[in-house]
């Protein structure tokens, strides 16, 4: 059996350019919606970043994102998910903490974590970049300076 | 089990041009060493050092997916996990075919699953509460159109391995309308759903047949949000310290209510909930066990969630079962909480140049008002009975860009516990906990973050001080240490400062953590869910890769 898990996790460090899963997530207004959306945006870039209401470094990154993304809207042609992880205990709080904070991003929930979990994430906060149905970009953590590197990989994949 | 893993890897070789493995390595790893304070239990000195690991592979072809997660619990499983996590093993295993529109979805082998708010059934997977409750067999989720969504399911429940099942089989079917895309509504938001869950487990003298109901709808407008939930449980016998008794026999239920407002810089938020008798296992014999083995459905404890170490002792569980014991029946609980999140803008009186963040939250919970006898085994619950009081809560938390480079959280919760009814053990406790933690930021990535905590309690562990210091030198390297120091315990052989020093190491999708020190015992909870773990002291090693 070791031998068997030995060929799978050195085909495994093959260097793909990960395709998005397809799943269901769902918006705030109750609409199922397919993962296929960041699929189809062909062109620019998309920032996926995983996060939940009781997730400090979570909060810390959306908030260094808030006070940037003016500036980045100017600049460059992206589109920013924000997507919650917070299961039904605090789900329920995601529209009023993003209301509350003002913030402008587009937030879509994983409430059972299955897109989180056919990602292999195992951690938040968790940020990746898609373009063209890839995935190029993973990050997993934040510390304050780190939406620089974001801003960086926005703007080299325009 | 050999032959199953030959077969996914010839079928990932034979077809690799076409097709994506992804992955992840994850691993927690301890070196269990005694020091002056803190010492093993002799039963568990002969195997000092441990590590629960897990390597998930998935394979993608087109519209297929299929996937193995195989685990170690070498030399054992880390301190309080389920026995039957022993050795190495595969874990899970499926395949799902999923249409590029996802609206047909068909799963054979282990899948997670929520129907509705996950009362009448959750199944997730959450490694350091030792949760692993996967369903084994098939899946269909169905989106005939866009307004409806069909699911079902039959399968048992994962207990252990990938092959250990519990003694039961589990239907399950599942439909969310939503009406308001049914009428082309635009300025509304409004929907239903209904949910059957049914376990067959048999047993002597007992309802072979226990199933869950549930319904709900939900509307929203302009901001403004409702939804409820209601669910019946049938018939179960009581059990009480593992054993079945077949004499005493109760139905259950569950009322959710939530309410929420909100607009930009503004949000409201308020949930209700009263359960009586509603945990649910796969099997009977197993509830209110100890390693949340065999958990059906998701009963959070809905309070704040903190993410600070102080404010994380007291920490409410819901309590949905039924107790007898003189002067501490219960059948269930009622009680609710309220968040209000405020945005002062830039500018403003109070908002000053950078904005001001404010969250308050309060919760209350009460067993539920009723006439027990705990010689007979009788009870009568009112529907809108506050019984004995078991937590309230209060916080306030403020959250400032005191300059662009420093930020401050300040963090003020009072609590009142019961632990006479919340853990079944003695006592009450009033603490206060006031949290202030800053982050600056130097330049790039180089970042401090000096969190400074301390709690007031009039009982239990008495007064705690806790700081941690955290330096990033880069977004990839930090170093902390941490210090929890319990030192108004009344106990001074129990004035212990837990302290943690270490350092990590971030890149890409690469996490590996190392740290040195002690670990304080109490219970680990997330999402509500909490865990016991023993105070233990040591050497720690945690590894993240993801692929």
């Amino acid at each position: 059996m070791k031998k068997i898990l030995i060929i799978l996790i050195l085909l495994s460090f093959k260097n793909y350019a990960q395709e998005i899963p397809i799943t269901a997530l769902e918006t705030v207004d109750g609409d199922s919606i397919s993962s296929e959306i960041f699929m189809q945006q062909s062109g620019k870039p998309i920032v996926l970043t995983f996060w939940a209401t009781w997730c400090i470094p979570c909060l810390t990154e959306l908030s260094a994102m808030n006070e940037q993304i003016d500036v980045w809207k100017e600049k460059y042609s992206f589109d920013l998910y924000a997507i919650s992880v917070d299961d039904n205990r605090t789900a329920k709080k995601v529209p009023t903490v993003v209301a509350g904070k003002a913030w402008p991003f587009k937030i879509l929930l994983d409430t059972n974590q299955d897109f989180k979990r056919k990602l292999n994430i195992n951690s938040i906060p968790y940020l990746i970049v898609v373009k063209n149905g890839k995935i190029i970009f993973k990050k997993t953590g934040f510390v304050k300076g780190d939406e620089l590197k974001i801003e960086k990989v926005i703007a080299d994949n325009q | 089990m050999k032959k199953i893993i030959l077969l996914i890897c010839l079928f990932i070789v034979s077809t690799a041009s076409y097709s994506q493995l992804s992955g992840s390595i994850e691993s927690y790893g301890a070196w269990y060493l005694d020091d002056a304070k803190i010492k093993l239990e002799p039963t568990e000195t002969d195997d000092r050092l441990r590590a629960n690991s897990y390597l998930k592979l998935d394979y993608s072809y087109r519209n297929f997916t299929t996937g193995i997660q195989v685990e170690s619990y070498e030399t054992k499983a880390l301190l309080n996990y389920s026995p039957k996590f022993e050795g190495t093993n595969l874990g899970t295993f499926y395949l799902n075919y999923s249409n590029s529109k996802n609206t047909l979805d068909v799963t054979v082998g282990h899948f997670y699953e929520q129907f509705g708010n996950g009362l009448v059934l959750r199944t997730w997977e959450d490694k350091p509460l030792g949760i692993q409750n996967s369903l084994v067999g098939g899946k269909v989720k169905y989106k005939p159109w866009k307004a409806l969504e069909l699911t079902t399911f039959y399968g048992s429940q994962r207990n252990g391995f990938a092959t250990d099942l519990s003694e039961s089989t589990l239907f399950g079917f599942n439909s969310d309308l939503k009406i308001s895309s049914i009428l082309k509504s635009k300025s509304s938001n409004y929907g239903l759903g209904f949910s059957y869950v049914n376990k067959h487990e048999t047993e002597i003298d007992v309802p072979s047949a226990v199933y869950l109901v549930s319904s709900r709808g939900f509307f929203k407008r302009k901001g403004f949000s409702f939804d409820v939930e209601y669910v019946f449980k049938s018939k179960d016998a009581l059990v009480e310290f593992e054993n079945v008794n077949p004499n005493y026999l109760f139905d259950g239920d569950a009322l959710l209510l939530n309410l929420g407002y909100a607009k930009k810089g503004f949000g409201v938020n308020a949930n209700l909930r009263r359960t009586e008798n509603f945990g649910f296992y796969s099997e009977r014999k197993l509830s209110r066990n100890s390693f949340n083995q065999a958990l059906l459905n998701y009963i959070p404890s809905i309070t704040k969630q903190f993410d600070y170490s102080l404010t994380n002792i007291y920490v409410y569980q819901a309590q949905p079962n039924i107790r007898f014991e003189p002067d501490g029946n219960k059948a269930g609980e009622i009680g609710g909480q309220i968040d209000v999140f405020y945005n002062l803008k830039k500018g403003s009186a109070f908002g000053g140049k950078n904005g001001l963040n404010i969250a308050f939250n309060t919760s209350l919970w009460h067993g539920l008002q009723g006439r027990y006898d705990d010689t007979e085994r009788k009870y009568e619950a009112d529907f809108l009975g506050f019984g004995q009081k078991f937590y309230n809560d209060y916080s306030i938390e403020i959250r400032k860009n005191v300059t662009k480079k420093w930020t401050s959280i300040v963090t003020y919760l009072q609590q009142y516990y019961n632990a006479k009814y919340v853990e079944e053990t003695v006592g009450e406790v009033n603490s206060k906990t006031v949290v202030l933690d800053n982050l600056y930021n130097f330049s790039g990535s180089k970042t401090l973050k000096i969190e400074l905590q301390h709690q007031w309690a009039d009982a239990g562990f008495k007064n705690w001080a806790a700081g941690l210091i955290e330096y990033n030198f880069n977004s990839q390297w930090s170093v902390f240490n941490n210090n929890l120091y319990n030192y108004g315990n009344a106990d001074s052989s129990k004035k212990i400062n837990y302290y943690s020093f270490g350092t990590t190491y971030s890149k890409s999708a690469t996490r590996v953590q190392l740290s040195y020190g002690r670990q304080r015992g109490g219970l680990v909870c997330i999402g509500g869910v909490c865990r016991f773990v023993p105070e233990s002291s040591g050497l720690t090693l945690n590894v993240n890769y993801s692929f």
